[in-house]
């Protein structure tokens, strides 16, 4: 990261809230030059992190969308930076680290504040998923299926990040589904996987040991994320629908349908809400009209699965989406190349679901 | 004798005994030491059974029909003396070897060595028999002798024909229910059939407010597609045996018409009859193409080959069922009555270089056009049937191609001319013509003489539609993309009027409401699907709306709903339907995976006179409020509904919700120890406002000077 930690964000009581100064028009932010792969902000939301298959990820002020700065120097030689499309990234409670894994092979761990890179895993084929536990001590990763290799989960201790010194290691049978999202669940002991045929897997991180698997969705899962409480989480998948569940019992709670794939679903933290991200998938769309790959960010009733709200922007399907964590708007990002930053008009706020 | 026999020894047989004689013969061979018993205890009760055990070789097993059926008698074959019996021998199994491999033969002969003047023929099987039954049957020989065929088996047949006739029992009357049960709705809600999942769905709903209601819902009901009669009393399905006819209050089975790979049906416009169409059938002395039947019956009437291509309907009905005709070899035109299904007045009529014909709508008159040859003009006929007067010619010039328009009311014919002011005799590929330009020439059936009127456009015509009720007709013309929509307006005593004429409109297609006035400018295929609601009593724009990709429009039958479709079968993705009011307002947007057909159920002509029908419309304002009335309390009812049901919902997640934040809170201290003793529960940004500092750099410095 070039320039140093944070310059001119502080957190002051006095002055008005910061989701009011930006109403309804969207911040794009274009610091990438190839598609969207993942955004997430932190937990405080006042930072935005957004990785893309070009090899750097960016990291955003939430409030103005200016760039606060780059994991990875510009050379792609640079052993301290990615050279592959960057899969995943997250980052951890504190704001402290932050985890990204590529199709160069590598899962790396960088420090927020310098932007420096604090460590680095080889592993034998793309990284595809990532994620920081409860405590943020520990990061688990997974590798896909690829020229021969497996996929494998791996939990790392972020304290002691090496490649040989694994807390949990679970590789995938040659002809199971490799795994293709995955998010931390519990408090510190438990790992959600979705995988490339639908199904969802609970594993014990203590024992290693697959607790509990579900095939509600019939085609790949492409992301899951938790609820504010992690009690529940939704699921998003190819099979054009997301659905929610609830984390102890892998029981489907809810399901959303559209007519394209869903690439991403965030849930609200502050409304019984959920937004849908995705559309047709660029190498299937035959015409260039950007109606028929309904590329719309879409607001369902997270109770009566009622879609009540739609948003345009994107020119191509939708990569990632999420709420931000005061609920107050949310963050998209595309395979287009753009992250749009969307703040709620105040109608978001008053309308309610007659009921 | 020895046992060990060869093959040849049989064939050498002098005697010609049969084979299977030396049977016998074997008993007295004791060559062999005495065999073990093989046979089973007399209390022996065996499990299995042949079938299990062998069934394959069961199967195989020579069947009493197999002899039997593949035998043909012949008759009439010369009586001759020994001495030439070879001769007719080898004369019979040339003449019959054509059909197919003669495995035996019989001449039967009398005690002096004369044939009987029969034979028995037996063939590989049985279809090869009835082959040689069908075309060797009257087979002349020469002058004295022809062969008369028959199989074997049909004399059983035919000696166990009583020689008394019996009456056939009369059959007890079905009675099929009210057909028309569903005309009896006080809502006067419209049916349609819709089928989806790539046709493994096939469903009928009542298009009710404010939501359509599902009434059937039967998956695989048809192979291919649906049809409903003219009016609405049937419903049939196309199979690849044969097509059945559903109706009544639940759609039970009314008939089933064996027609092996059928393909087409269509109804007379009474529903009396129904004819279907097989294309692959081969051409016979017994047709299986083309069948027609009674509806009501199930009875086959009379069936017809097919030759040339397989154009649909082949066979065009007259509109009181009384007459159905078609053209065959350019230039005949036949046409057969009912209920006889023989050709009217037992002739064709032969008009040379004719087209094509139709029948008017609302009368017995025919209409067809005959081609330009050399320095004969090209002519539309109108005759009179079954009089064959002709009513009305009108000669016309310089014809490329004519296409006859009835209005639905029968009041107007409108031949669309298309004329050329260039030929050019190509010797190959016929002729070819340059600067078209199209008259649409007007006939006024309901005016003494039937005057003909002319409109004359220059440009390329796209699409022409007369309004079914009233005095207009509209066209599409124009070149690529800027095409204009022209309406024009046809009086009494006046030449056509042009009424109204868009420019530059994106339409390629004219949908008139059933009943006249209203009219959807649609813009299918490469123009996505943009469709323009026009109510042309002043011609104002209703409404605009677009359905993208939109493969079908359809009206309902009595003009209040219209339905837009994207059709699996033209589009492979988002297909759905949606249905609107007349005046353009999207009323329900229906997604279905794999939707391929939507169907109104067509309905009867109303039986209200003109006179009641103007009554009505006098006291609409008083029905209007009634019906607004009725509106209200079925929203109302259904918004109620659906809140009960989110309600229940909403509950349900409550409790939930409830349970879980419980656990929630039993887990809090864990959360605190793991984030070092940080509680993030409650670490809220709600009140944290941020506070954004400028940092102005300075960067560079210019210093340009103003005098």
């Amino acid at each position: 990261m070039g320039s140093g930690p944070f310059p001119g964000l502080r957190f002051s009581p006095s002055q008005s809230p910061i989701w009011d100064r930006f109403k309804m028009k969207p911040i794009s932010l274009h610091g990438h030059d190839r598609a969207i792969t993942c955004i997430r902000y932190n937990r405080e939301g006042d930072l935005l992190f957004s990785s893309a298959k070009d090899h750097l990820p960016n990291v955003w002020y939430a409030i103005n969308g200016e760039r606060l700065g780059t994991f990875g120097g510009k050379n792609d030689r640079d052993r301290n930076s990615h050279s592959g499309a960057v899969w995943c990234l997250d980052v951890d409670w504190e704001t402290k680290n932050f985890l990204s894994g590529a199709a160069d092979n590598s899962v790396r761990l960088w420090d927020v504040c310098t932007g420096k890179m604090l460590n680095c895993i080889e592993t034998k084929s793309a990284v595809r998923t990532c994620g920081f536990s409860f405590s943020g001590n520990l990061a688990a990763f997974t590798s896909d299926k690829q020229m021969g290799h497996p996929c494998i989960i791996n939990v790392m201790d972020v304290r002691d990040f090496q490649a040989d010194k694994p807390v949990m290691q679970v590789v995938i049978p040659d002809k199971g589904p490799k795994v293709t999202s995955l998010v931390w669940s519990g408090i510190e002991e438990q790992i959600i996987t979705g995988h490339d045929n639908g199904d969802l897997a609970q594993w014990d991180v203590k024992s290693s040991q697959k607790t509990n698997i579900v095939s509600d969705h019939s085609k790949t899962v492409t992301d899951i994320q938790m609820s504010k409480d992690n009690s529940m989480f939704i699921s998003s998948s190819k099979d054009t629908t997301a659905k929610l569940f609830d984390t102890d019992t892998l029981e489907c709670m809810k399901t959303y349908k559209t007519e394209r794939p869903v690439n991403s679903a965030s849930i609200a933290p502050k409304f019984d809400h959920v937004v849908l991200g995705g559309g047709q998938e660029a190498m299937d769309v035959t015409t260039t009209s950007t109606r028929i790959g309904k590329f719309d960010a879409r607001f369902f009733h997270l109770v009566f699965e009622e879609e009540f709200a739609r948003v345009k922007g994107h020119f191509g399907p939708i990569n990632s989406v999420q709420f931000n964590p005061e609920g107050t708007g949310y963050a998209s990002g595309g395979e287009d190349g753009y992250v749009r930053l969307h703040t709620f008009d105040p109608t978001y706020f008053s309308f309610q679901f007659e009921c | 004798m020895s046992r060990h026999m060869s093959e040849n020894d049989y064939e050498d047989d002098p005697e010609g005994r049969d084979p299977r004689d030396e049977v016998d013969d074997e008993e007295e061979d004791e060559d062999y030491e005495e065999e073990p018993d093989f046979s089973d205890d007399p209390d022996f009760v065996d499990e299995i059974d042949d079938a299990a055990l062998m069934g394959d070789i069961l199967a195989r097993r020579p069947k009493e029909s197999d002899g039997v059926d593949s035998v043909v008698v012949v008759d009439g074959t010369p009586v001759v003396g020994p001495d030439r019996l070879d001769k007719l021998k080898k004369i019979v199994s040339k003449v019959f070897g054509q059909v197919g491999d003669i495995v035996n033969e019989h001449h039967p002969v009398e005690a002096n060595g004369t044939s009987k003047g029969y034979v028995f023929l037996e063939y590989a099987n049985h279809a090869t028999a009835l082959e040689a039954v069908r075309s060797l049957n009257n087979y002349r020989l020469d002058k004295q002798h022809k062969f008369t065929v028959n199989l074997f088996s049909d004399f059983d047949k035919y000696m166990s024909i009583p020689d008394e006739w019996e009456p056939p029992k009369e059959e007890a009357y079905k009675d099929q229910g009210n057909l028309k049960s569903w005309l009896l709705n006080t809502d006067a809600y419209d049916q349609f059939s819709i089928i989806y999942e790539g046709g493994e769905k096939v469903a009928i709903h009542q298009n009710a407010k404010p939501d359509p209601v599902q009434l059937e819902l039967r998956p695989r009901w048809t192979e291919t597609y649906l049809k409903w009669s003219p009016s609405g009393t049937f419903l049939v399905t196309l199979h690849s045996p044969g097509i059945a006819i559903w109706g009544g209050q639940d759609f039970r089975k009314l008939q089933r018409l064996s027609h092996p790979g059928v393909q087409y049906v269509d109804f007379s416009p009474c529903e009396r009859y129904v004819v279907t169409f097989a294309p692959q059938a081969p051409i016979s002395d017994e047709p299986t193409a083309v069948i027609f039947w009674e509806a009501r019956s199930g009875l086959k009437k009379r069936a017809f080959n097919a030759d040339g291509p397989p154009v649909w309907p082949l066979f065009k009905w007259s509109h009181d069922d009384k007459y159905f005709a078609r053209m065959t070899d350019e230039s005949t035109l036949s046409i057969y009555e009912t209920p006889s299904f023989g050709m009217l007045d037992k002739k064709s009529i032969k008009v040379a270089g004719m087209q094509d014909f139709s029948w008017a709508p609302t009368e017995n008159i025919l209409a067809y056009w005959v081609a330009e040859d050399k320095d004969v003009p090209a002519r539309v006929t109108l005759i009179e049937i079954p009089s064959r007067n002709e009513v009305r010619v009108k000669n016309l010039f310089n014809v490329a191609d004519c296409k006859m328009h009835w209005q639905k009311s029968g009041d107007y014919l409108c031949v669309k001319v298309d004329r050329y002011s260039k030929l050019r005799r190509e010797r190959d590929d016929g002729p070819k013509y340059a600067g078209l330009y199209y008259n649409f020439e007007i006939f006024h059936m309901r005016e003494k003489q039937i005057p003909v009127d002319s409109v004359e456009i220059k440009e390329n015509v796209q699409a022409f539609a007369w309004e079914p009720i009233g005095h207009k007709f509209a066209i599409i013309h124009g070149e690529g993309q800027s095409l204009n929509v022209s309406f024009y307006g046809v009086k009494t005593g006046h030449t056509p009027a042009l009424l109204k004429k868009y420019e530059r409109k994106t339409a390629n297609c004219l949908f008139w409401s059933p009943c006249g006035q209203f009219i959807i400018l649609a813009g299918l295929r490469n123009m996505s699907g943009v469709l323009e609601f026009v109510d042309t009593s002043d011609f104002t724009t209703m409404n605009t709306g677009e359905h993208f990709m939109c493969t079908d429009v359809e009206w309902d039958p009595t003009g209040r709903y219209v339905m837009t479709g994207v059709s699996w079968w033209g589009h492979k993705v988002d297909n759905a339907y949606w249905l609107w009011s007349f005046q353009g307002k999207i009323l329900k947007r229906c997604q279905l995976d794999k939707f391929c057909q939507f169907l109104w159920r067509p309905r009867p002509p109303t039986l209200l006179t003109k006179k009641d029908v103007k009554e009505i419309k006098k006291n609409f304002k008083k029905y209007t409020v009634d019906f607004e009335a009725q509106d209200m309390m079925r929203s109302s009812k259904a918004s109620k509904e659906l809140i009960d049901k989110r309600r229940a919902k909403y509950d349900e997640y409550k409790a939930y919700r409830a349970k879980k934040l419980e656990q929630f809170q039993a887990y809090r201290d864990m959360r605190i120890q793991l984030r070092n003793g940080m509680d993030t529960d409650t670490l809220e940004v709600k009140n944290a406002v941020m506070e954004e500092e400028v940092v102005e750099f300075l960067v560079k410095e210019e210093v340009t000077i103003v005098d």
